[in-house]
């Protein structure tokens, strides 16, 4: 029996290891046979090379190759492959697309990869109602696609929705550049199947918003896989916009587009979205995309607005007039909805672009409280400086979510220097009142940071809600909550606590 | 009330709040304004209540980064207020903030109102939170930015868990700016055609932010609700009279029929209980007619056709009520029980899903002795047996 009071964490690290008192993964040849009575024999991967195109997700410095790698071709067969985990005592990692940030979907030594690609299916538009019915494989982008005909569409749009999936998004609570006026993954979605730990499957959610007792739709979404497999989504479709307005307008600073930003929020405008890029990032994405940024202005925003006709024009004429109020050097409006995606290229495209002025580089994601991205900034430039490394930044400007992109040579040696400036740029966010992550998630990549933003009471709760869904720990163990063998026994660092403190207002 | 004599304790601060919890021996009641005191399960009789009433007032509003962190024993009314000098608001109308409701009571009974079509509830709004648990453990999940994935969202599970699992001490929550001109239109409509006509208006660019149908004094009408900038709202709202009909209402009229409307939902008849369910859509007219058959009829009925959510007053007999929450599940819905007669036993939610077995593991996680609003989850989180904790 596990033994689920011993299991919290303490002293700021969790142990989040499948418990002691389950036996040794039996990762032998009986697995593979139980996953073959049930899965056809080429869904159930044994080889090294098959097993070894699982190590990563798209945060490819942490790999693992699983012991096996199944590919269930609907929940039912989902569920037997969990089931058959159960059995074995064998820990397990669901994975989409594998596109994920935070090492969320890399496997576990001695546990299986549960891939849900092969559950792809929309199995509903419904017009009427304005929902969709997914299987958990499907792309984000599909879903939109599937319902552009009838004038609706899926809001969250993360950066990667050509190729990420909806289970990914589930799992990850992901956002997107509309995620400002839209909000996030857990705001469309309405209900789930879930196959929990155990192998049973729950429904989370129900149809409408209404509830009836407590929300563990909302718990789920953005638990990383920890808690269960989603095999079935419900979401919300929203209905095109009558009218859409984007500009992108350059500035002499990073100060003056911030201040634009501010000013926006004063007037009480909710763009659909407010991208800010510096010159190092346009430089990049420029030379890949040729999307028209222009590589020597210090910062650039592109602002979209979206709505009735009337209102979006007024509050255009608006927006523009504050950006000319800061100084900006250039207003480029696209007119045609080609032009308009063309800019969008641009900013979509500037984490791979990146690769084009840097060997290597680094994809931080952090959150800072919009008011404070102008000291943000000069903060991160100058610990880029005194690591002697450059630094690019393009980010969410609206909610204050910085992707700052730490460029680095692995061959001149620069790797680990890297790597710490980019975990004390997360880090530097939480200390002014933010987050460790805006949406790419915690995962493997900064659990071990998770102590800097929680204390151990906060992780100790959030460990035995783990326990409750999955009391084995099998369920993606070893992400997101700190672990000593992930971390070693380095201390919480979590400083002041809520009580003494009379509140965390005075991180802010 | 022949409820034994409790104690009542009213902490003000966080610290008060833990020291009360670790102090007080047995089952505790959490209280807020009382004003959804008699909703979901019947309370088992416990040994404190809390009234948190007393935890009250703004922590910070960060005006410029729209959030604001509140104290979960604060009048909604008097939040609101407080964030309207600064032209923002949050986005939730429930019909009982009239009443005097706090913030910690509507988050915990996952209440909303017809701004709902377009905000969601509290659990959409709410960005962090600081919770302490029945042993003690003062947690927070969550922060301060809108933007945030970063470890669970726990605050989640106390929206809609009625005072059990934890106690709500804080809530930090996302504001919009509070629109410069909202507009009424109301179209005369029974309700057999609100489907319809509602679908109507969403397919319209007029981007409502409530769709509700009424049955009133004023008559049987669709009340769509018009927010935006001075001109734009009211440009917007004529279009949508001349595409589906009906008539924008005076200031004072608008107030009046949203007035009637929340008078509804709230509504205590004599000897009827009301009753609150979700299906979707699609289903809500036939389900409405259903229960409108079973139950020899339903009044103080306000509904939001493109949601799927109704309130509705029943007679207060266990069988109906228990046969309205089966008809609701059969559809696929969520029911609960709300306002009801002192007294009367009434189920308070309809059959257990699968998900259940789940919610009752996590109750055991937080509170394994079920020390807090034992029997508010009765049946799906049942009562323990024997002595009490
Ligand atoms: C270029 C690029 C741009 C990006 N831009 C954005 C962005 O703008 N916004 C954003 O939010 N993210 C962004 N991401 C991150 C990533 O795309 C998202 O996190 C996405 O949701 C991951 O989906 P996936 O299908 O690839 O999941 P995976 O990487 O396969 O898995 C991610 C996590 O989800 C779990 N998981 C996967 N499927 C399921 C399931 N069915 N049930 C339960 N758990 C599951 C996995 O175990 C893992 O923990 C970007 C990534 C890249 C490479
Ligand atoms: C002055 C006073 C005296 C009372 N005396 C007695 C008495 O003698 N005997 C007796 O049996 N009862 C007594 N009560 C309790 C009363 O009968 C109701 O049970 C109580 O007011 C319920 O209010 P409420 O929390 O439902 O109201 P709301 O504020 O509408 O709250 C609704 C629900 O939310 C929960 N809730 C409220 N705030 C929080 C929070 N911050 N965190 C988590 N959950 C929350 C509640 O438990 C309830 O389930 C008294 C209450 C008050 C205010």
């Amino acid at each position: 029996m596990p033994e689920r009071t011993m299991e919290a964490p303490h002293g700021g690290t969790g142990s989040d290891a499948p418990s002691a008192a389950t036996p040794p993964a039996a990762v032998g040849p009986e697995l593979a046979r139980d996953f073959r009575d049930v899965l056809p024999a080429d869904l159930v991967i044994t080889d090294e090379v098959g097993r070894r195109s699982y190590e990563c997700d798209g945060l490819t410095g942490f790999r693992q190759v699983p012991a096996l790698v199944v590919l269930p071709r609907d929940a039912e067969e989902v569920a037997a492959c969990v089931r058959i985990c159960a059995r074995h005592g064998v820990p397990f990692v669901a994975r989409g697309a594998g596109t994920g940030l935070s090492g969320g979907a890399m496997p576990v030594a001695d546990g299986v990869v549960i891939s849900v690609q092969k559950l792809r299916r929309i199995l509903e538009i419904d017009v009427e109602n304005r929902r969709a019915v997914l299987e958990p494989g499907v792309y984000n982008l599909e879903i939109s696609k599937a319902a552009q005909p009838h004038g609706l569409y899926y809001a969250p749009d993360p950066s990667s929705q050509q190729v990420c999936t909806i289970g990914g998004n589930v799992a990850e609570n992901s956002g997107g550049a509309h995620c400002l006026k839209y909000g996030f993954t857990t705001n469309h979605v309405l209900e789930m199947e879930v196959v929990l730990a155990d192998g049973s499957v729950v429904t989370l959610g129900g149809p409408t918003g209404e509830q009836a007792g407590p929300d563990l739709r909302g718990l789920f979404i953005g638990s990383e896989g920890t808690l269960g497999i989603c095999t079935r989504v419900t979401v919300r479709l929203l209905q095109t916009p009558e009218t859409v307005r984007t500009v992108l307008a350059d500035f002499p600073s990073i100060e003056a587009a911030g201040d634009t930003v501010g000013d926006i929020v004063d007037a009480a405008i909710i763009p659909a979205a407010v991208e800010m890029m510096d010159s190092l990032s346009m430089e990049a994405s420029e030379a890949a995309t040729g999307a028209g940024l222009t590589v020597d202005a210090p910062a650039a925003l592109i602002i979209e607005l979206d709505g009735p006709a009337d209102e979006v024009e007024a509050e255009f004429e608006h927006l523009t007039a504050i950006c000319e109020r800061h100084g900006a050097t250039r207003l480029h409006v696209p007119t045609e909805a080609e032009e308009r995606q063309k800019v969008w290229k641009g900013r979509k495209a500037a984490f791979a672009a990146v690769g084009r002025i840097s060997p290597d580089y680094i994809v931080q994601d952090g959150v800072v409280p919009r008011t404070r991205l102008a000291e943000v900034l000069t903060r991160i430039a100058e610990m880029g400086r005194d690591a002697g490394l450059r630094v690019a930044n393009v980010f969410h400007a609206g909610d204050g979510n910085l992707h700052p992109l730490v460029l680095y040579s692995e061959s001149a040696g620069e790797h680990d220097a890297a790597e710490k400036l980019s975990t004390d740029i997360a880090e530097l966010c939480v200390e002014l009142g933010g987050s460790l992550s805006g949406e790419h998630g915690i995962g493997t990549d900064k659990a071990c940071s998770m102590p800097v933003m929680f204390s151990s009471d906060d992780l100790g709760v959030m460990h035995r809600v783990r326990l409750a869904f999955d009391p084995d720990s099998r369920c993606n163990p070893g992400k997101l909550f700190p672990t000593p063998r992930l971390c070693g026994e380095r201390p919480g660092k979590y400083q002041p606590h809520p009580l003494e403190e009379a509140g965390v207002i005075e991180r802010l | 009330m022949s409820t034994p004599r409790v104690e009542t304790v009213t902490p003000t601060t966080v610290d008060d709040l833990r020291a009360a919890v670790l102090d007080r021996p047995g089952t505790i009641r959490l209280a807020g304004a009382g004003t959804a005191a008699d909703w979901a399960g019947t309370p088992a009789p416990a040994d404190t209540v809390l009234d948190l009433t007393g935890l009250s007032g703004i922590v910070t509003h960060n005006p410029g980064d729209m959030t604001v962190e509140v104290h979960a024993g604060t009048p909604f009314a008097q939040l609101q207020e407080e964030l309207g000098e600064h032209h923002q608001r949050v986005a939730v109308d429930p019909a009982r903030v009239a009443e005097g409701a706090t913030l910690g009571g509507l988050f915990a009974t996952a209440d909303s109102g017809p701004r709902a079509l377009q905000y969601g509830s509290l659990r959409d709004l709410v960005i962090g939170a600081t919770i302490v648990l029945a042993d003690g453990t003062v947690a927070r999940s969550g922060g301060h930015v809108i933007k945030n994935v970063a470890g669970y969202d726990l605050t989640k599970v106390l929206h809609g868990a009625h005072g059990t699992l934890g106690v709500v001490a804080r809530l930090v929550l996302r504001l919009h700016p509070t629109p410069q001109a909202t507009v009424t239109v109301a179209v005369p409509c029974e309700r057999s055609g609100s489907a319809d006509l509602a679908r109507r208006v969403a397919d319209s660019p007029v981007e409502a932010t409530a769709i509700q149908w009424h049955g009133s004094d004023q008559g049987d009408r669709l009340l769509v609700l018009v927010e935006g900038s001075e001109s734009g709202a009211d440009a917007r709202a004529r279009r949508l009279v001349d595409a589906v009909g009906g008539e924008l209402l005076a200031p004072d009229d608008a107030g009046a029929a949203w007035e009637a409307h929340a008078a509804s939902v709230r509504a205590r008849p004599a000897d009827r209980a009301v009753f609150r369910f979700g299906v979707i859509p699609s289903s809500l007219t036939g389900v409405l007619d259903g229960l409108e058959a079973d139950t020899g009829g339903l009044t103080e009925v306000t509904t939001s056709p493109r949601t799927g959510v109704a309130t509705v007053a029943v007679p207060a007999d266990a069988d109906v009520v228990a046969a309205a929450h089966r008809r609701v599940a059969d559809a696929g819905g969520t029911s609960s029980l709300r306002q009801r007669p002192a007294g009367a036993e009434l189920p308070a939610f309809g059959p257990a899903p699968p998900s259940a077995a789940l919610l009752r593991a996590v109750a055991t996680s937080l509170d394994p002795d079920q020390r807090l609003g034992r029997g508010r989850l009765a049946p799906w989180i049942p009562a323990p047996t024997g002595v009490s904790a």
